[in-house]
């Protein structure tokens, strides 16, 4: 930025402002519906046959989570346009940013369950590209991956529960099923449904056990991560949970599911919070906390509950932002996000430290605060709550987690800008440009002044929490009156939070001997997972795929007689056909038959044992030109007599270049033996017991009669092939040209493995070598 | 590689060669009214092929296979095989269904068909892959490689 000069920094600011004129479309789209305007929907067949329609419906919730991304959004794009000012990768992250912009809307607009599914799916893939936006590094590299798996898995679940709500409510569109939720609750398949919608928000609002993904995706750029993974993307989970509560709120399992997760959530997180001394990496696990308790709001029954979740959606939004964008200034400005490298920076770094401190007394709740009033409407929703002792008991909870937040608030805004870090030496410091504290600075402000000024926002609330509660009447919100009710309880968190804060090194040293921790670090477990899935695929093909022919037809052949033989066992033994005297020429056939194959059990030659195969082959010839079909014995006789001479070449040539591998040892495998029995006798059991069912002649009488007359043929066979089924026969015939194009790279590889091992190196088996090489490459 | 050729043998195969060939082309042939066709003629076709393999080396096999290889054999047979079910899509017929014709030769009237071509197309399209599997495995001694 510096080298480019004046010039460069306007063209910085232009480019910056048309990526940013999206979100404030958005925000623009927002204020107009700022005062109550009654809900906006549009709806257009897409893809009628499946259900999709591109249907979008604008109401209080949806208007709330649009102001958020565009809200937010402004902030990260002006953010972006200074954090990358200079760097030619500005506008790729721009561009990104803009279509997950758009992909969020979408996804918070749809009235259709599959269209979210859709805009979900995208939002996923958006964020694989932006948490990998450092494509260099591979923890980058990493980090995507894991956030596209986890959260593109958890889509996948969302599916099923979106295809199962859909299936079962007859229709896709959300607005539908929410109006006939409360007629589902006894359907027997909604727990199922309803699971796997569970699962697909919890892996996208990183709730337990999937929410190793989110401090993890924090490799992202700033920018990224106070959008994505603060803000927006993070929130979807909470939103369609939001956006179910009314339709299946009263469900026992609702309840029953959400506390308890959102509860395990926010206390594992805070707990890891306390492990971290990364900044950014403390702030990541405090947002996963409070998106465990936006789940437990969630699952909480009552109007109250519907009130908190607005609230805190919107101040979470307000403060978390804000601070995520100190986090990259401090990197920015001192080279480090280590909380124990850094103190006093207010004074290099004013401005982020006014940033800091606004957004931190949002964070702590301090009174004045929009995240006190969301405090205070959570606590009345909890007070009001009418459920099961033990589930508030579980919910209460968040006391702990409240305080470990105020601690958070406190490292963020307190401990690296005023207090010295003891021993450590500050670090060299300066402040960032004001593309990068000018919007935390308005961002963690504006929550300031909405905690003074509630009624700036409140309408927006109001119509939010109406959607989310079940009946015709919603809550009113009132912010600001509750202070008496609820003052205790605040007081109580933040004094715990002021001792956690204050003994923030101690809890550290000790949660960090705490080796149990390390052992359930899931995110660890997963890349093993990960790991050691291709391994396993790779030993399983190498156990399948090992290349040894009689290997290969064992295989086959005892899985052909176990499943037969079961099969026989289990429908009984057929009955077999009556008895009827052969023939002298089929006895003859059959004996040649018999002949070779005994032969080829006790020969221990290859040219011989190709002999009595072929033997084999002629005796087989020989019965079916006496049982009435000469085209295939003729057929039989050509083929095997060209297999036999080009088989007998290539043993011979193999031989005279001294490469022919001998037959292994004649001894007697029992196993083969047993192999080879107990197929030869399912076989013959089987075309006994085909032979004693009557053949219906209708097939061959409509081919006897048709064959002439139509086809102008008397070989009906013939005529079968080339004309009745001549397109069968085409396909057949393209098939042995293709065999031959896949086969003939390995042809040619043979050849050279053999002619490089041509008599020089004779006693080096080399086909063994060429056929390894060109068999049993094939495979991988 | 194949110094070691017996007169016998190669005398023999130069013998057998041309009956061979105009067996398998009967077969062909009568294959719509007696057994035969197009399938059993190429597999006889490739018989011819392999045994002057055997006696000549498979260079020599190659240059006399229709088309001058096996591969482009193949395909030229695939190719007329699909040729022969046009006729009937430009007379507004199902593809593959077969017109017959009556070609006067003066003495006598002899039917002609588009499945005679059909049927040669198989007959090329065995005789050529099967000929390069079993040419290239009878030549993989051989020095020069044939494609």
């Amino acid at each position: 930025m510096a080298a480019d000069g004046a010039p460069g920094l306007r063209r910085v600011g232009v480019s910056t402002a048309l990526f940013a004129l999206l979100p404030l479309a958005v925000l623009a789209l927002v204020a107009t519906r700022m005062a109550g305007a009654p809900t906006v929907s549009f709806s257009m067949p897409w893809v009628p046959q499946l259900g999709v329609d591109l249907a979008f419906r604008l109401d209080g919730l949806a208007t709330l989570m649009l102001a958020l991304v565009g809200g937010i959004g402004l902030g990260v794009f002006v953010y972006a346009g200074g954090y990358f000012a200079g760097d030619l990768r500005r506008t790729r992250l721009l561009v990104l940013l803009s279509l997950f912009l758009v992909a969020m809307v979408g996804c918070v607009t749809a009235d259709n369950l599959l269209l979210l599914f859709l805009f979900w799916e995208l939002t996923s893939l958006l964020s694989f590209q932006l948490v990998g936006f450092h494509r260099e590094q591979a923890s980058a590299r990493g980090a995507a991956r894991q956030a596209l798996l986890v959260t593109g898995g958890g889509g996948l679940c969302l599916l099923v529960g979106v295809l199962l709500l859909g299936r079962m409510a007859g229709t896709y569109s959300m607005s539908t099923i929410i109006e006939r939720g409360p007629g589902l609750l006894d359907h027997p398949l909604l727990p199922f449904a309803l699971g796997a919608v569970f699962i697909g928000c919890a892996t996208k609002s990183a709730q337990f056990p999937f929410h190793f993904w989110l401090p993890n995706a924090m490799s992202a750029p700033t920018p990224v991560s106070a959008y994505l993974h603060s803000a927006t993307m993070v929130k979807l989970g909470i939103y369609l949970l939001a956006r179910l509560d009314p339709a299946f709120g009263d469900w026992p399992g609702w309840e029953l599911t959400l506390v308890p997760l959102g509860s395990l959530t926010a206390t594992w997180a805070m707990v890891l919070a306390l492990r971290e001394r990364d900044l950014k990496r403390i702030l990541a696990w405090s947002t996963v906390g409070s998106l465990g308790t936006l789940v437990l709001l969630i699952g909480l029954p009552g109007d109250g509950a519907a009130v908190a979740v607005a609230c805190f959606l919107l101040a979470h939004a307000l403060y978390k932002a804000p601070l995520f964008f100190v986090a990259g200034n401090v990197d920015h400005g001192t080279g480090t996000r280590v909380i124990d490298r850094l103190g006093m920076l207010r004074r290099q770094m004013p401005f982020t430290a006014l940033a800091a401190a606004l957004a931190g007394v949002s964070m702590a709740g301090l009174p004045l605060s929009f995240g006190f009033l969301a405090k205070a409407a959570m606590k009345s929703a909890k007070l009001e709550a009418e459920t099961h002792a033990i589930l508030l008991a579980v919910a209460q909870s968040s006391v702990f987690v409240g305080a470990v937040g105020v601690a958070v608030a406190a490292v963020a805004a307190v401990r690296i800008f005023w207090r010295h870090p003891g021993v450590n030496e500050t670090p060299v410091a300066h402040e960032v440009g004001p593309a990068m504290f000018v919007p935390p600075v308005l961002i963690a402000g504006f929550g300031m002044l909405c905690g003074v000024w509630p009624q700036l926002v409140e309408p927006l609330l109001t119509a939010a929490a109406v959607d989310m509660t079940p009946g015709p009447h919603g809550p009113v919100v009132q912010l600001g009156i509750a202070w008496s009710a609820v003052w205790a309880t605040i007081a109580v968190t933040l004094i715990a939070g002021i001792a956690v804060f204050a003994n923030w090194d101690r809890l550290h040293a000790l949660l960090g001997r705490v080796t149990l921790l390390e052992r359930l670090d899931l995110a660890r477990g997963f890349e093993s997972l990960l790991k050691a899935l291709p391994e396993g695929a790779a030993r399983l093909t190498r156990r399948l795929q090992h290349g040894r022919l009689p290997g290969y037809f064992a295989l086959l052949f005892g899985a052909a007689v176990i499943a037969l033989g079961a099969l026989g066992v289990l429908a009984g033994l057929p009955s077999l056909p009556p008895w009827e005297t052969p023939d002298l020429v089929t006895v003859g056939a059959a004996l040649t038959l018999c002949t070779g194959a005994v032969l080829a059990c006790f020969v221990g030659e290859r040219l011989p044992l190709l002999l009595a195969s072929g033997l084999v082959g002629y005796g087989s010839a020989l019965l079916f030109l006496f049982a009435g079909a000469p085209d295939l014995a003729f057929t039989q006789f050509a083929v095997e007599t060209v297999f036999v001479i080009v088989a007998a070449s290539l043993l011979l040539k193999l031989r005279r270049l001294h490469s022919a591998v001998g037959l292994p040892g004649r001894r007697l495998r029992p196993v083969a033996l047993l192999l080879a029995l107990g197929f030869g006798t399912l076989m013959a059991t089987l075309l006994l017991a085909v032979n004693a069912v009557p053949l219906d002649p209708a097939l061959a009488d409509w081919f006897n009669a048709h064959a002439l007359a139509d086809a102008h043929g008397l070989n009906v066979v013939n005529v079968i092939i080339v004309d009745f089924r001549g397109l069968d026969t085409l396909g057949e015939i393209s098939v042995v040209i293709f065999s031959l194009l896949a086969a003939w790279p390995l042809l040619a590889a043979l050849r050279t493995c053999v002619r490089a091992g041509s008599p020089a190196v004779a006693a080096a088996q080399p086909s063994a070598r060429a056929t390894d090489r060109s068999g049993g490459g094939a495979p991988r | 590689m194949n110094a070691r050729r017996s007169v016998m043998f190669t005398s023999f195969v130069r013998g057998l060669y041309l009956p061979v060939l105009v067996a398998s082309l009967w077969i062909l042939f009568r294959g719509h009214n007696a057994p035969g066709g197009g399938f059993i003629g190429g597999l006889v076709a490739l018989v011819a092929s392999v045994i002057w393999a055997l006696a000549f080396g498979t260079e020599a096999a190659i240059r006399r296979m229709p088309f001058g290889q096996p591969v482009r054999c193949a395909l030229c047979g695939v190719l007329l095989s699909l040729a022969s079910g046009v006729p009937a899509l430009l007379r507004g017929e199902a593809f593959l269904t077969h017109a017959w014709f009556e070609l006067p030769l003066g003495f006598a009237m002899l039917p002609v068909s588009t499945v005679m071509a059909f049927d040669a197309g198989v007959y090329l399209c065995v005789w050529g892959a099967l000929g390069g599997y079993a040419l290239a495995l009878i030549g993989i001694d051989e020095a020069e490689a044939s494609a």
